[in-house]
């Protein structure tokens, strides 16, 4: 049997982090464990030691910031295709453009709804 | 809302309009509720206050800051709402709250400037929760003060903004 995806929250806001948790908790999804990163660092690390199945990440961070975390992933044969949402205030198109470019397979502009984030979600994982 | 400006490229009554417009989009998607705009004092007050400021700089073209001002028992609301759990004292997860809710208006604020001014970069916010907080904005072209108001609460969003000299 297909195991649930892992999923991966990599956000240097503890308090967008528990939202994150609480919008992917009201999904109807099968998901597996929820694990959490403060910034690209840490998610590297975590993704060395687990199977993850999606990132969603934000931009501005500490220590690698979201968009050396999506070249870093890319650049990696391991994770070339890993999905990466990008969830950031960056809402200029040119920044959109950019991340996509490197590679985003989607993109959430703060502020959010719960509603238009949890479809969005459900959309991915149901792929 | 009182409002200063002198060589930028926008009037501040304009940034007033976009502080305000990010401020709304905040409130209705992310804390179940509406804002409304409420007369700010004629005069910028430079009294010591006891409660929350938060703030974010901002550097390009437009060099400055963004801040939020509010009690003690407002940012306890807001972060309440945010997250939906009830916070009845200033912690460190409402401190974290209000830094991300500081974040996303003037995050907001600078998407709009950026398509008259071109890329701006936002520094992390810094929340500081005291009493007898003093603040002051030195040499700024524009100085924007907006006193804002929802069901059970009042915040004050000011900015800081002058045109770069580089």
């Amino acid at each position: 049997m297909k195991e649930p995806p892992n999923l991966l929250i990599v956000d240097d806001s503890t308090a967008i982090r528990k939202i994150l948790i609480r919008v992917l908790n009201q999904t109807n999804l099968a998901l597996g464990e929820v694990l959490e990163a403060g910034d690209g660092k840490e998610a590297l690390n975590i993704l060395e030691g687990r199977h993850i199945s999606l990132v969603l990440s934000d931009i501005n961070m500490p220590n690698m910031d979201g968009i050396e975390l999506l070249r870093t992933l890319r650049a990696s044969p391991q994770w070339h295709d890993l999905p990466v949402v990008l969830i950031t205030t960056e809402g200029g198109q040119a920044r959109v453009q950019e991340a996509v470019e490197l590679g985003a397979t989607s993109y959430v502009r703060k502020p959010f709804s719960a509603d238009q984030l949890r479809d969005k979600l459900a959309a991915l994982l149901s792929k | 809302m009182t409002a200063e400006s002198t060589a930028m490229p926008l009037q501040a009554e304009r940034m007033a309009e976009m502080l305000f417009a990010a401020t709304q989009e905040l409130f209705t998607s992310m804390l179940g509720t509406e804002v409304r705009l409420v007369a700010a004092p004629e005069e910028e007050p430079h009294d010591p206050f006891d409660g929350i400021l938060s703030l974010i700089g901002f550097t390009g073209k437009v060099i400055g800051n963004g801040e939020i001002i509010c009690t003690a028992g407002t940012a306890c609301d807001l972060s309440s709402r945010f997250l939906m759990a009830e916070f009845q004292h200033v912690d460190e997860q409402v401190l974290d709250a209000v830094g991300e809710i500081t974040n996303m208006i003037v995050g907001g604020f600078k998407n709009r400037l950026e398509a008259h001014v071109g890329r701006l970069q936002m520094s992390i916010p810094t929340v500081v929760h005291g009493k007898n907080i003093s603040a002051r904005n030195l040499k700024a072209d524009v100085a924007v003060t907006l006193l804002c108001a929802y069901a059970d609460g009042e915040i004050q969003l000011k900015l800081g903004l002058a045109a770069s000299r580089d």
